[in-house]
C-alpha cells in the first residue's frame, strides 16, 4: 500500500469509525492492543470510556485494535503481573487454514456450522451456559470468533481452559469407557451402554452411530444394510442395550472407532492459544480488520449472516482498482466479481475495491 | 455449637481447626515447633500418619503442630518440601474423608468452595468448578465425563478426590513470612541440618539446549511444581527421543513433589518399551504446552542455541 492508498484506506475506517456500533462490555477493565505493521504494535493500553476509545479511533485510526479478553484492576500497568489479573471471559477463535490468500474463503461456511454447533451443542446444551452470555463475532477475516461472559467460567485458569478446547475438538475421548462390559462374559455382553438422550459425549456418540446405521450402515458391517439387523441395534441402541449384533464385544466397539473420531468440532483454531492463554487480546468487536477492511461484526441470527454482505462497511462510493495479481470469483455484496486477471480494472463499490487492495491483490487506480 | 476437636484433628487446615486454635490463645512454643518438624518430615518420606492423639491436650498439640508446619514452610519458602507436604497432608486428608460422616464431608467441601448436588447415589458438579478441582488424568477429562446440562456427574469416591485436589491446591500457596519469630527461625535451620544429605539431582540446562516448552516443562522440575501426567509422559519421551537414559529421568522427576521412585521407575520403563514417538508441535500445542512460534513442525527438530531449527 502506498502513501495514497493509506490515506484513502483511513478516512473509510475514519468515517466508518465516527458512527461504529462499539459496544464493549467492561470496556474500562480491559486492556488494548494496536498494530498497524503487524496485528499487534503496542499494547497495555486503555480507555475509560467507549466515547473515549471511538475518539482515539477517530483520531489515530490503527489498522489493526484488539482488547485483552480479561479483565484487570490496573489494565494500562506494566509488566502484566501488575495489572491485576480479574477473570477473562471464555473465548473461542473458528477458522479453517487454507492455501492462497482466498483459499480459506471457500470455509466459511463450514466454520459457520462449526460456531452454530458449538453454540447450541456444546456451550449452550453441554455446558449449560446461557444465551444470554454467549456473543457470536465475525472476525473480519476468515472465521468467527465466540465470546462467553458467564461468570462461572471466568476465573479459571489455563489449565481448566485447555480442558475445554480438548472437550470441543473431541481430543482424549476414550469411548470405550462409555461400555460397562459383563465381568463374567465381556466378549459377548455389554451391561450398560451409552443411549441418545444421555449428555455429553456419551449422548454425541451413541446419536452419532445411530445416524451412521441409518444413512450408511455398510460402513460399520455389511451385517448392517439388513434392514431388520439394523433396526434391532437401533431399538437397543435407543435403551442403552448394545447387544443385538453378532460380533464380539470388542470387535464390535472397536468398529465404531471412526464415528468417535468425527465427534469434535475441527475449526477451533489452538494455534495462537486464544482460549488457553489468560492475557490475549482479540480483535475488538465492531472493529475493522487491516487485512481486509471488513468489519468483525457481532452476529444477530448466525443462520441469516452473510460475511461478505453483513460486514461489509456500507458505502455509496465507488473506487476504480488494478488488479495486480490474479483473483479467484467471490460473491461480494451478493454480487458475483471475478475471476479477475493481472492487470485487469474495475470501478467498483469502495469497500469492495478496499477489499482487494488491503489484501494486496490490487491498486488503486486514478 | 460444641467444639469437635476431633474433627479438627482430621482436618487441621479447616477454619474449625484455626478457630480451636485461637480460641485457647496457645503461644508458640518448643514441643510445638518439634511437632511441626516431625510433621514435615514424615510428609517428606511420603506419607503423613493418622492421628494418635487421644486427651483433649494431645489433640490440640496435633492441631497446633499443623498450624506451626506452615509457618515453618512459610520461614523456609521452599517449594520442594511446601509441595510434598501439600501431596502428604492432602491424602491424609482424603483418607480420612473417605470414610467420614456426611456432615463433615459437606463442611469441608463448603470450605474448599466445592458445591454439589446429590443425584440418587452419586452428585452433580457444575463444570468450571469441576474443572478446578479435578486431577489431570484420563478418567477424569472432561470428554469422557457424563455432563447433564452443565453439571457433571461424580461418584462419592471422585467427590473426595476431588476435595483432595483442592486441599493439595490449596496447601501449596504458603503466605511469605518475613518477620519470624527466633523458634521457627531456629527451628527451621535444624529441620533443613537434619534432612538428607544426599542433594536433590540439579537440573542443569543451558538456554537453547531444549524447545521452549521443554524448557518450560524442566523449569517446572526444577521448582519442584506438580506437572501433570501428559507433561511428564511428553517430557519423559522427549527425553528418551534426545538420548537421555532411564537412571537420569528417573532421577530428575525425584524432584516432583509426588515423586515415588517405583511408580516413576515402572512408567519410564513401560514408555521405553512401547517406543513411544515424540508428538508433533500441533499435538504438543492442543495440550498446552506450546509456549513459543519456533515453527519447527516437531519438538525434535529444535537446533538448539535460541535459534530456529
Amino acid at each position: 500500500m502506498n502513501e495514497k492508498e493509506k490515506q484513502v484506506v483511513l478516512r473509510h475506517f475514519i468515517s466508518f469509525y465516527n458512527k461504529a456500533e462499539l459496544e464493549i462490555p467492561s470496556i474500562e477493565r480491559r486492556e488494548f492492543g494496536i498494530g498497524n505493521i503487524k496485528k499487534i504494535d503496542a499494547r497495555h493500553l486503555s480507555f475509560s470510556s467507549t466515547s473515549d476509545f471511538r475518539s482515539y479511533l477517530v483520531s489515530n485510526t490503527p489498522m489493526f485494535v484488539s482488547h485483552s479478553t480479561a479483565y484487570y484492576r490496573y489494565p494500562d500497568a506494566t509488566p502484566i503481573q501488575k495489572k491485576v489479573w480479574e477473570g477473562a471471559d471464555l473465548v473461542f477463535d473458528l477458522d479453517i487454514h487454507a492455501e492462497g490468500k482466498y483459499g480459506p474463503y471457500a470455509y466459511l461456511d463450514r466454520v459457520k456450522e462449526d460456531a452454530i454447533r458449538l453454540v447450541e451443542e456444546f456451550l449452550t446444551s453441554d455446558f449449560g451456559i446461557s444465551k444470554k452470555d454467549i456473543t457470536i463475532n465475525f472476525s473480519g477475516n476468515r472465521g468467527y470468533h465466540i465470546h462467553v461472559q458467564d461468570k462461572n467460567f471466568q476465573g479459571i485458569g489455563s489449565d481448566e481452559r485447555k480442558e475445554i478446547v480438548d472437550y470441543i475438538m473431541g481430543t482424549g475421548l476414550d469411548y470405550h469407557a462409555f461400555f460397562e462390559l459383563d465381568s463374567e462374559r465381556p466378549n459377548d455382553r455389554v451391561n450398560k451402554g451409552p443411549k441418545p438422550d444421555d449428555g455429553g459425549y456419551r449422548g454425541r456418540f451413541a446419536r452419532s452411530v445411530v445416524s451412521v446405521l441409518e444413512k450408511d450402515p455398510k460402513s460399520i458391517s455389511r451385517v448392517f444394510s439388513k434392514e431388520d439387523t439394523r433396526k434391532r441395534l437401533i431399538d437397543g441402541i435407543n435403551i442403552g442395550n448394545w447387544n443385538s449384533q453378532p460380533f464380539k464385544t470388542n470387535d464390535f466397539i472397536g468398529r465404531l472407532a471412526p464415528i468417535a473420531a468425527t465427534l469434535g468440532l475441527v475449526s477451533v483454531n489452538t494455534d495462537a492459544g486464544v482460549t488457553q492463554d489468560l492475557s490475549k487480546l482479540i480483535r475488538v468487536p465492531g472493529s475493522i480488520h487491516g487485512d481486509t477492511g471488513l468489519v468483525a461484526k457481532r452476529v444477530a441470527d448466525i443462520n441469516k449472516f452473510d460475511p461478505f454482505s453483513d460486514a461489509v462497511i456500507k458505502t455509496s462510493e465507488t473506487l476504480k482498482v488494478k488488479f495486480v495479481e490474479d483473483v479467484p470469483e467471490l460473491t461480494l455484496l451478493g454480487e458475483r466479481l471475478g475471476q479477475f486477471k493481472k492487470d485487469d480494472e474495475k470501478e467498483m463499490n469502495k469497500s469492495v475495491a478496499l477489499f482487494y487492495v488491503l489484501k494486496g491483490s490490487a491498486l488503486i487506480k486514478e | 455449637m460444641a467444639e469437635d476437636l476431633d474433627f479438627a484433628v482430621r482436618y487441621p487446615f479447616s477454619s474449625e481447626a484455626k478457630l480451636a486454635l485461637e480460641s485457647r490463645n496457645l503461644e508458640l512454643n518448643g514441643s510445638m515447633i518439634a511437632a511441626a518438624s516431625e510433621r514435615i518430615k514424615s510428609s517428606l518420606k511420603g506419607g503423613s500418619g493418622k492421628s494418635s492423639a487421644i486427651h483433649d491436650e494431645d489433640k490440640i498439640n496435633e492441631i497446633a503442630s499443623y498450624a506451626a508446619a506452615r509457618m515453618l514452610l512459610s520461614f523456609l519458602n521452599n517449594r520442594f518440601i511446601t509441595n510434598k507436604f501439600a501431596v502428604a497432608e492432602s491424602k491424609r486428608a482424603s483418607g480420612y474423608l473417605e470414610r467420614d460422616e456426611e456432615s463433615a464431608i459437606e463442611k469441608i467441601s463448603s470450605e474448599l468452595s466445592i458445591s454439589v448436588e446429590k443425584d440418587g447415589k452419586n452428585f452433580l458438579i457444575i463444570i468450571p468448578q469441576y474443572l478446578m478441582s479435578s486431577p489431570r488424568a484420563v478418567p477424569y477429562k472432561l470428554i469422557n465425563r457424563e455432563i447433564h446440562d452443565g453439571k457433571v456427574l461424580i461418584n462419592q469416591h471422585e467427590r473426595v478426590r476431588l476435595m483432595e485436589e483442592a486441599i493439595r491446591k490449596r496447601m501449596e500457596k504458603v503466605p511469605l513470612l518475613k518477620n519470624a519469630p527466633p523458634l521457627i527461625k531456629d527451628a527451621a535451620q535444624k529441620l533443613i541440618s537434619e534432612l538428607p544429605k544426599e542433594d536433590l539431582p540439579q537440573v542443569k540446562v543451558k538456554p537453547g539446549d531444549y524447545p521452549p516448552c521443554v524448557m518450560k516443562l524442566l523449569d517446572s522440575v526444577k521448582k519442584h511444581e506438580n506437572l501433570n501426567h501428559q507433561a511428564r509422559w511428553y517430557l519423559c519421551v522427549y527425553l528418551m527421543a534426545t538420548g537421555l537414559a532411564d537412571e537420569g529421568i528417573i532421577s530428575l522427576y525425584s524432584n516432583l513433589p509426588d515423586f515415588s521412585e517405583r511408580i516413576t521407575k515402572y512408567q519410564v520403563e513401560h514408555a521405553r518399551k512401547k517406543g513411544y514417538s515424540v508428538p508433533s508441535c500441533a499435538t504438543i500445542t492442543t495440550w498446552g504446552f506450546c509456549c513459543a512460534n519456533c515453527r519447527i513442525g516437531s519438538p525434535l527438530n529444535w537446533q538448539g542455541k535460541g535459534g530456529k531449527g
